[in-house]
């Protein structure tokens, strides 16, 4: 897989740390192999809305991927309650064209932004730096004008 | 992403693999759910969604043709109309056999099965009761593509001018890559949203229209680059205009109306949540507070090769036969130097060890522990399907899901359950016809629950049909000369019921298509024989059968009775003995040819296991002086048996070894083990034995002994083997 400049924290220089949450391992993987070509660090996963919120509470981190259907907590409700508790969370929702708006309902209740399933790296790449936005810096470019 | 090429696409696909075989489950399991029901949008929530996540998965792993089905399945089920449909629970049954098939295909790369009846279905569905368009098409028609401002906005414009803000009228075009227009019109109004106060837009605020153009009044402080910045979303935006517009100022409109707007988007979509919230149904709400007391560990799960953790447990064996080693050799030391005080500190050390070793063995058994859900998950589906052959009406019951059973067990007994399950259902229950002339209701009942019981868990079969006639078994067993007549009549009933795990038997009338394959109860008895564990049956005429399984809970250490037979080295698992008694030879007795044994005024037949053991104890002077022997009451089953042994020599945890058929010719032995000291024991099989010994003619030959002994080559043979582990 292409590897991409990797993305940094500003504050720190450490890698970004993500969130993944989605009820299917298969997509919990493959997106934490796509973080890894960002530079970016997984620090927890979640199968569920209601798992997802402690492992926020646990791991802080600073992307959460959401999955919109999920059993028990669905994703929106999920980026609700955590946006609620931490209105600096970053949520980006991940789903499916047959979704929309359930997306539109998580933009609406705090999440950050949005990718389309299936997820394209380049795509996730940009939609990350974007939602990182000056917390972000894309390290070894000083160059990179965003 | 499209199809991955090497080492780590195969990772991907073997990942999938495994998961979709969950879905899968999943799928089957939600289709019963709506046979039952139909029409319960739940489970129609619950199947889009496993639809939905194997779309998903099988696109990013490039399954093109099973993401493209599913896609059409996923979207056929998002409409109401065709959600309530009927046959869905059956398009849902079709699909998991579909995917399935699709699956192994892939897997083996061979050709794929045609998608044709499965789509076609689905379109029908589609065109069912309501000709519904996509809900993009239900969406109220757009009120203009130009942005014409309404007189309220316009006011607002008014308002805000007065204010001193800003007023921009922006342009953005939307992606043409982004196939989501709604959700990205919603992310342009958002970071406008933070930039300043949105007037209006077009398309509406909440409007389903699916336009890649959209246009939005704002009222803002900042400059046009600032927010023509704002709109620049990646992914989101191709294009963004950002137009100053120019007001002469007025009297503004009372300004309590001006939140208006943004209500009426709330409220539209806090209609939408309430809606999934009633189709989510109370339960999601017991479930947040079931969650919050207790985190879910759902997701700290790790997925390990089996491999590995019988390696750990391997590796722990070793360490159990190496504690006994060293525990040996203190005893030893101890007994050298009875004065010398770093005895006690050994001593010590041992205890300490030996815990923690006892810690380790209990944990890493733990890991191989599975709910027999994931077994028991199965027979829904075929419990269904065999009764809709049959045509009866079969209810499946389900109980005991959580009780933990080793891997390897699981795995063992999933043949032999299903075809007892099959057999239940084929066999078993009555058709309905038969069913109502008995006075029964018209469906029957099968009910499987696993629970433990001591240091065993059980699985049960238990039907709620004719029953197994005694008789009938008798008659076919005598007709397919499994047992002569004169036998046949003292046969007592728990005897004459294990006939049926013989070879080559069959009660049933007519050999159905479904029970008439595969496995037969003979092979579903020597799985259990190899498994360690034994099956019962109980019957009563009329009213049903059920099939017991016991097994151990581990395969691989048990704690075990070692004692000697003819100065050889023998084992039973401590827990199928019941007691141990030391009798006189004179409380034996000869009854119909055989030895039984009169304990606390029961009779207890028993078995010789040397071939002649009396007359060896003949030549052993103590044996005589005492005129003494140990009985072993073992429990196998509901039936009891006392063996006949010469010495006993103690208990120990014993690290089973399995022993290949080359090694031992002989079902008696089940495995062999290595004690500390090096020797190599024998592990007897119990079920084996008592099978041998009732079916052995008393009378012929050797009389009442056993010979069941192993030659001293075979011995040697086994004892090899074991050591060779070792090494």
């Amino acid at each position: 897989m292409e590897q991409f400049v990797p993305v940094k924290r500003s504050k720190d220089g450490q890698p970004v740390r993500y969130l993944v949450v989605d009820d299917s391992v298969f997509a919990r993987k493959n997106l934490a192999r796509m973080i890894e070509t960002f530079g970016g660090q997984l620090c927890g996963e979640a199968g569920d809305g209601m798992s997802a919120i402690t492992e926020y509470d646990r791991t802080n981190p600073d992307i959460v991927l959401m999955d919109i259907t999920m059993p028990q907590m669905e994703g929106i409700e999920a980026a609700e309650k955590i946006v609620q508790k931490h209105p600096e969370a970053r949520v980006v929702m991940v789903s499916s064209v047959g979704y929309q708006e359930n997306i539109v309902a998580a933009l609406q209740r705090g999440a950050r932004h949005f990718v389309q399933k299936p997820v394209k790296p380049e795509v996730l790449y940009e939609v990350i730096k974007y939602v990182m936005g000056d917390d972000g810096t894309v390290a070894n470019s000083a160059t990179a004008g965003v | 992403m499209s199809r991955v090429p090497d080492e780590r696409g195969a990772e991907l696909r073997a990942l999938f693999f495994e998961s979709s075989q969950e879905l899968l489950q999943a799928l089957n399991e939600d289709a019963l759910k709506l046979e039952k029901q139909p029409g319960d949008s739940e489970t129609v929530r619950s199947i889009r969604r496993i639809v939905h996540t194997l779309k998903g998965d099988a696109a990013a792993t490039g399954f093109q043709e099973l993401s493209e089905v599913a896609h059409k399945l996923e979207d056929a089920l998002a409409d109401d109309a065709t959600a309530a449909h009927g046959s869905l629970a059956e398009i849902a049954f079709r699909a998991a056999d579909l995917f399935s098939e699709m699956l192994s295909a892939y897997r083996d790369e061979t050709k794929l099965p045609s998608t044709a009846p499965l789509q076609k279905m689905v379109r029908d569905l589609a065109r069912g009761p309501k000709t519904g368009g996509s809900r993009a098409e239900k969406g109220k028609p757009s009120s203009t593509a130009q942005a014409v401002w309404t007189e309220y906005e316009k006011l607002s414009m008014q308002r805000a001018a007065n204010q001193g803000k800003l007023l921009y009228h922006i342009r953005v075009q939307v992606d043409p890559a982004c196939a989501m227009p709604i959700a990205a019109r919603q992310l342009v109004l958002k970071a406008l949203a933070e930039a300043g106060e949105v007037l209006g837009s077009r398309p509406e605020a909440g409007s389903v229209e699916a336009v890649k153009q959209i246009q939005v009044l704002l009222a803002s402080d900042k400059t046009a680059q600032l927010l023509s910045a704002k709109c620049q979303i990646p992914t989101i935006v191709s294009k963004a205009q950002v137009d100053a517009i120019e007001l002469p100022a007025q009297k503004a409109a009372t300004p309590s109306e001006m939140p208006a707007t943004e209500y009426a988007v709330e409220s539209g979509v806090e209609c939408r949540q309430s809606e999934a919230e009633e189709t989510a149904g109370a339960s999601s709400h017991d479930d947040e507070s079931a969650g919050r007391a207790a985190p879910s560990h759902v997701d700290n799960i790790l997925r390990v090769d089996a491999e590995r953790i019988d390696n750990l447990l391997n590796l722990v064996g070793e360490l159990i036969i190496g504690k006994s080693m060293l525990q040996r050799t203190l005893n030893e030391f101890a007994r050298q130097h009875p004065k010398d005080s770093t005895r006690s500190r050994f001593a010590d050390a041992m205890a300490f060890q030996s815990r923690v070793l006892t810690d380790l063995q209990r944990s890493v058994m733990k890991v191989r522990m599975v709910p027999v859900e994931q077994l028991f998950r199965r027979f829904p589906r075929m419990v269904r399907d065999v009764a809709k052959q049959c045509g009866k009406d079969v209810e499946l019951r389900l109980s005991g899901q959580d009780t933990d059973l080793d891997k390897g067990l699981l795995d063992g007994i999933a043949e032999p359950l299903t075809h007892l399950v099959r057999n239940a259902v084929s066999h078993g229950v009555e058709s309905t016809e038969e069913r109502a002339r008995v006075g029964k209701p018209a469906q029957g009942t099968i009910h499987l629950r696993a629970y433990h019981q001591g240091n065993q868990v059980m699985v049960e079969i238990s039907d709620d049909g004719r029953g197994i006639d005694v008789q009938k078994v008798k008659a076919r067993a005598l007709e397919q000369g499994l047992w002569n007549e004169q036998e046949s009549g003292t046969l007592d009933e728990a005897t004459a019921l294990n006939l049926i795990f013989r070879p080559g038997f069959s009660t049933a009338d007519e050999i159905t298509e479904i029970s008439g394959r595969g496995v037969g109860l003979d092979v579903v008895q020597s799985i259990l024989q190899r498994l360690k564990g034994t099956i019962q049956i109980e019957t009563r005429p009329g009213q049903g059968t059920t099939f017991r399984l016991c097994l151990p809970l581990t395969l691989a250490i048990i704690k075990a009775l070692l004692f000697r037979v003819e100065q050889r080295l023998y084992a039973i698992p401590l827990n199928a003995v019941a007691e141990i008694a030391r009798v006189q030879e004179s409380d034996l007795h000869q009854v119909d040819n055989r030895e039984v044994l009169q304990l606390r005024n029961r009779a207890l037949p028993v078995i010789r296991l040397g071939n002649r053991t009396t007359e060896i104890s003949e030549h052993h002077p103590s044996d005589r002086r005492h005129g003494k022997i140990f009985v072993l009451v073992t429990n196998l089953g509901e039936r009891k048996l006392g063996l006949l042994v010469d010495e006993l020599e103690g208990e120990e945890e014993l690290v089973i070894k399995a022993l290949d058929d080359r090694t031992v010719e002989s079902d008696l032995v089940s495995g062999a083990s290595i004690l500390g000291d090096g020797r190599v024991v024998l592990i007897l099989n119990l079920a084996a034995i008592v099978e041998r010994f009732t079916k052995s003619r008393p009378g012929t030959g050797a009389g009442p002994a056993m010979g069941l002994l192993l030659s001293h080559s075979e011995r040697a043979r086994a004892a090899q083997a074991g050591t060779g582990g070792q090494l």
